[in-house]
């Protein structure tokens, strides 16, 4: 999964990540299902499958000190969910480089995968050690994320698939905020649970900022982006179009949703 | 807080077609755990309201090999009860190992794209995935094994002429096919998992290639049966040389020649080399493909 450079490049010790010249393509096919049977048809016909590339990412640059909160904001189809899996290391960059340092966690976009049959301790397990820890760790840990989700009684013993979509993102939440990373990327993750729970979750994610971990979080609650963030980054089709406190950012952000303007500097991107 | 040393990792693109082997095995064998326990809370969640469901795992390839066993009598014409009974636990013998083979490798080969959101969501070797499956199939194998015994026993006591061997030490060379058994399943599992990220008709295709590499195996009929050079057919299957060693020692109570463990030994290396080489290479993709 992770590539390992030559020499490793050094990375400040005040920084948590950094983002070099990052730039991401992908081509989705836009034709025929992937099947053997339409490439043979097509072999045979001497065709050629039409594809198009997608620029995810485009040439960002980009610094997070440990211990920020930097919230990303953009439209759908900027390239923020897929900003977000490089620096987990889960989807590889097409140029440029990213360089970590720390623990990942991570709660993105399309849920977690929970198995639907098991119940939410078992789904709290397999978690932990999808996320690279081991079944002891894990398991000294179950009580507490239990406790945390603090779901109505016995339902932490029962199937998630009688979970509300309240108790289900819970759950996740609790099992990302408390693997200890060093830095924790949440994506379309805060709208988990009730009010009470959201303070809660705020209140976890400011502990995780005063032990010097650092945070990134891909929203569409600004409110929430503007409460929590002591940074912000703007991405509009791949290319970071500002960046700085939080309340500037979602303020042309949010001018931008409504007339449609980016700011000047960047019309011609 | 930082951990000291520090845990820099490094995100670039990958124009070499594999990644630094030493890192990635060693995630892979940190992480074994993740796969023991997918494979095992898979399994739960699959059995979980069914306890006749683990049962049938045992009397599906039982009654299978029943069927196989009237179809082949009828095919070859009378026999005598004793050869019959032979024959029988032959076929039952090497179906259960030939199913363990065949679930690795049908379970395997759409590990990755039923993983989806696992694999869009975590960091981690891909090849945990198969890993898990062929897991899965072990769990399903080894309950078959004491079955085999009791229905020997039982078929001892029906038909004591029976030629079957009773103890011998020669038994003492099953765990060590079972190291080429698994190592050739799981490389191709690994292959097959690669193709069905790229052609999604690749698992279902699958089903039909492993009913007839059943027919070509020896399973329904006995590896003796192959006389001369149609004997190359038992090495050109990757199952072959495995099949017929396995034969061998439970029905024959024979040690395994050493042209059937050159064999084994071949098949299992390439198979696992060329699985993982295309799996490996390739598995930084997956994420984009699925």
């Amino acid at each position: 999964m992770r590539s390992e450079s030559k020499v490793t490049p050094v990375l400040p010790s005040n920084l948590a990540i950094r983002i070099e010249d990052l730039s991401i393509r992908y081509k989705i096919n836009i034709e025929s299902k992937k099947t053997l049977k339409n490439a043979l048809m097509r072999a045979s016909k001497g065709q050629r499958v039409r594809t198009r590339t997608v620029e995810a990412v485009n040439h960002l640059s980009l610094d997070i000190p440990h211990g920020s909160v930097v919230g990303i904001v953009g439209a759908n189809g900027a390239g923020k969910s897929t900003l977000m899996r490089s620096i987990a290391g889960i989807l590889p960059p097409s140029e440029g480089r990213i360089t970590v340092d720390g623990k990942i966690s991570t709660l993105l976009a399309l849920g977690v995968g929970f198995n639907p049959a098991l119940s939410g301790r078992d789904n709290i397990i397999l978690g932990g050690l999808a996320a690279g820890m081991s079944r002891a760790e894990i398991e000294s840990k179950t009580d507490e994320i239990a406790q945390f989700a603090d779901l109505p009684d016995g339902f932490i013993d029962m199937p998630v698939r009688t979970y509300s979509s309240g108790m289900y993102g819970r759950v996740a939440f609790s099992v990302a905020v408390n693997m200890t990373p060093d830095i924790l990327l949440l994506d379309e993750a805060l709208s988990a649970g009730d009010a009470a729970f959201k303070e809660k979750s705020f209140n976890r994610m400011r502990e995780l900022c005063a032990q010097a971990r650092t945070i990134l979080i891909v929203s569409h609650a600004l409110a929430s982006i503007n409460e929590l963030c002591d940074v912000a980054i703007w991405l509009h089709k791949g290319k970071l179009v500002a960046n700085g406190k939080p309340q500037e950012i979602t303020e042309q952000y949010l001018k931008f949703l409504d007339v449609g303007a980016l700011p000047s500097s960047y019309e011609d991107l | 807080m930082n951990a000291d040393p520090r845990k820099i990792q490094v995100f670039e693109p990958h124009r070499a077609s594999l990644p630094k082997l030493k890192p990635y095995l060693n995630e892979f064998w940190r992480r074994r755990e993740f796969a023991t326990e997918l494979s095992r809370f898979t399994d739960k969640a699959e059995y979980l309201d069914s306890k006749l469901g683990k049962v049938w795992l045992v009397l599906n390839p039982l009654f299978l090999a029943v069927i196989y066993f009237l179809l082949v009598s009828v095919i070859r014409g009378g026999t005598s009860q004793t050869d019959g009974f032979v024959t029988l636990a032959h076929i039952l013998i090497g179906l259960f190992t030939f199913y363990f083979a065949q679930n690795t490798i049908l379970l395997g080969a759409q590990s990755i794209t039923s993983g989806g959101r696992l694999i869009l969501n975590q960091a981690f070797p891909r090849s945990l995935l198969p890993l898990s499956s062929a897991l899965s199939a072990a769990r399903q194998f080894i309950p078959t094994i004491p079955v085999y015994i009791a229905v020997v026993l039982i078929g001892k006591l029906l038909f004591p002429d029976a030629a079957l061997p009773g103890l011998t030490w020669n038994y003492l060379y099953l765990p060590l096919l079972l190291l080429p058994l698994a190592f050739t399943s799981f490389g191709l599992a690994l292959l097959f998992a690669t193709m069905n990220v790229y052609f999604r008709d690749t698992s279902k295709l699958l089903s039909y290639i492993t009913r007839i590499w059943l027919y070509a195996s020896p399973v329904l009929w006995l590896p003796d049966m192959v006389n001369g050079w149609h004997r190359i057919i038992l090495y050109l299957n990757p199952l072959g040389p495995v099949l017929s060693a396995n034969s061998r020692i439970w029905i024959d109570g024979l040690a395994p020649t050493a042209a059937q463990l050159i064999a084994c030994a071949i098949w299992s290396l390439l198979a696992l080399l060329t699985g993982g080489y295309f799996f490996i290479s390739r598995e930084r993709d997956f994420a984009v493909r699925i």
